[in-house]
């Protein structure tokens, strides 16, 4: 079986999915910004891993599905939570607690928030970990050029948390706020209301989503958890449980495979 | 009397809608939302229209008719996916295409890599901004390699940047066909390529329906969950290509255009 990697990097987590891979016998192609081409060339693999969901590697998944090649994790929610709107109203729709969000012009802004909402978060709207965030403590803040739309979170003040889970083992971190996933983070018992949230996510999802992370964090005032970043794939550098990731992942997506083939094929 | 929200930009607010709006003021209640003034907050749902119409597609625009779609059961004219898939040039190319519409064939290639055939345009990536259609045109050895400069811009020089260039094959067709569809009305023009004659509306005129056309069109529709669109086809072989489509299409071209969107709005909205 020939299996594509759809990948920023050729090292790291995606060059150890490789080496695991080949080593069970599969033949693997790692397909970076610089050599993926987005036409029928793409067709002579049989399945897809989307380690990466940049705007362009997303292009090449949903143009994958759209001639019946398998793409894992599924472009669609990979898309869900790259998109900060888009992951947003999927919190809401899945029932959990996401910050509320404020688009504008810095002249709107300037005009119309209130000085006693802030701090902000200000993120990128395509964007996924720390990548472009900063926090907005006052309007003075705000930089940006040709009347751009900014994309203002509420900062949520408590303990965030980076929670790993892989299929149904969940890692759960205390990570510095704003800090990306490969800061030293301490490892902590999951509290059972964390354990919650990870079973509600994966259960709208209904098995299609076999790993992740979510970022959360516990207001400090209410207690109540916020889920301020999801991640469709991590490297998984802090994972401090038991099994082993890739080889954990890479069985879940053999096996998912496995089903949507046999399910293609019967149909 | 209706309540119609109308989400605009500036650019759409100052040069296209003046009549529309006009008309519509005159049948509705008309409350106008204006992407560079208005302030996005997902905790406000305080609105009372029957129906939003969108005439623009910017981050801010997309996100409020998102808001509007899953925290509201007001209706939204175009939708958040039709926006969404018109303004990804090579998302709608695929789904289009997957959908039995001809598409000349198209490749999304790294800079420097060409693509799998010879003679090609180059189009803009993400089509989200109000500029017009620059063709940079270069002839050689009997190849036609034409760009959109805003493609160029993208993969070159600004905001947005990416390492990508979008290439669609290029089609000769003595016509370009501009076809309007406005809820199950389908309204048909042609004009000459604007390679041909860089002033597209000298050369424009009505024509007869072409039924494989309107059924395109209502294909694209439906794919697209467009309720109202301008699509763009070129013929060579006696086979149409579509082109282009585009969700916030410019109705001032159809006799009594702003008239027939403003009335089927208004049927549209919930009261």
């Amino acid at each position: 079986m020939n299996i594509g990697i759809l990948s920023k990097r050729k090292t790291m987590m995606t060059g150890k999915l490789k080496d695991y891979l080949e080593n069970k016998g599969y033949t693997v192609s790692i397909y970076t910004l610089e050599n993926l081409i987005i036409n029928g060339t793409l067709l002579n693999n049989d399945l897809y891993i989307l380690k990466s969901k940049s705007l362009f590697f997303l292009y090449a998944g949903f143009f994958l599905e759209a001639n019946n090649i398998p793409v894992i994790p599924n472009p669609q929610i990979s898309f869900l939570q790259k998109n900060r709107i888009q992951s947003h109203f999927l919190m809401k729709r899945v029932g959990l607690l996401a910050p509320e969000i404020y688009l504008g012009t810095i002249e709107t802004f300037k005009n119309q928030l209130d000085l006693k909402d802030f701090p902000f978060i200000l993120k990128p709207i395509m964007g996924s970990g720390s990548k472009g965030v900063r926090i907005i403590r006052s309007c003075e803040d705000l930089k940006s050029e040709n009347n751009t739309i900014l994309y203002l979170e509420k900062y949520i003040k408590g303990i965030h948390y980076n929670v790993y889970f892989i299929d149904n083992d969940i890692c759960t971190l205390i990570k510095p706020p704003l800090s990306n996933e490969h800061v030293d983070m301490k490892k902590i018992e999951t509290p059972d209301d964390i354990r919650d949230v990870i079973k509600k996510w994966n259960d709208y999802f209904k098995g299609d989503v076999l790993f992740g992370h979510l970022d959360i964090v516990r207001e400090e005032a209410n207690n109540k958890l916020y889920v301020v970043d999801p991640g469709s794939f991590p490297e998984f550098t802090n994972w401090k449980c038991n099994i082993s990731p890739v080889e954990s992942i890479c069985n879940l997506i053999i096996d998912k495979y496995k089903k949507l083939h046999k399910n293609h094929n019967n149909n | 009397m209706k309540k119609i929200g109308i989400i605009i930009d500036k650019y759409h607010l100052k040069y296209k809608v003046t009549d529309f709006l006009r008309y519509l003021k005159s049948k509705a209640d008309v409350k106008i939302y204006i992407e560079e003034s208005f302030l996005l907050s997902s905790e406000n749902l305080n609105f009372d229209e029957d129906l939003f119409f969108i005439k623009a597609k910017g981050d801010l625009i997309l996100t409020f008719i998102k808001l509007i779609e899953d925290q509201t059961s007001i209706p939204v004219i175009n939708s958040y996916k039709g926006t969404w898939l018109a303004i990804n040039r090579f998302l709608n190319s695929v789904y289009l295409k997957k959908a039995g519409i001809p598409i000349p064939d198209f490749s999304l290639n790294p800079k420097g890599i060409v693509p799998p055939f010879r003679d090609y345009i180059i189009k803009n990536i993400i089509d989200q901004k109000n500029y017009k259609f620059k063709p940079v045109v270069h002839k050689e050895n009997g190849q036609l390699r034409v760009a959109d400069e805003r493609a160029l811009n993208e993969v070159d020089k600004t905001d947005p940047k990416y390492n990508y260039l979008y290439y669609q094959q290029f089609i000769k067709s003595k016509w370009e066909y501009k076809i309007y569809g406005i809820g199950d009305e389908v309204y048909f023009f042609k004009q000459l390529p604007i390679l041909v004659s860089p002033n597209k509306t000298e050369s424009r005129r009505e024509i007869d329906e072409i039924s494989e056309l309107k059924e395109y069109c209502y294909k694209a529709m439906e794919v697209m969950n467009l309720k109202l669109t301008s699509l763009d086809f070129l013929k060579a072989k006696e086979q149409f290509f579509l082109t282009d489509i585009n969700c916030t299409p410019n109705f001032n071209y159809i006799k009594d255009g702003h008239k027939i969107v403003a009335d089927f709005l208004l049927k549209q909205a919930k009261k």
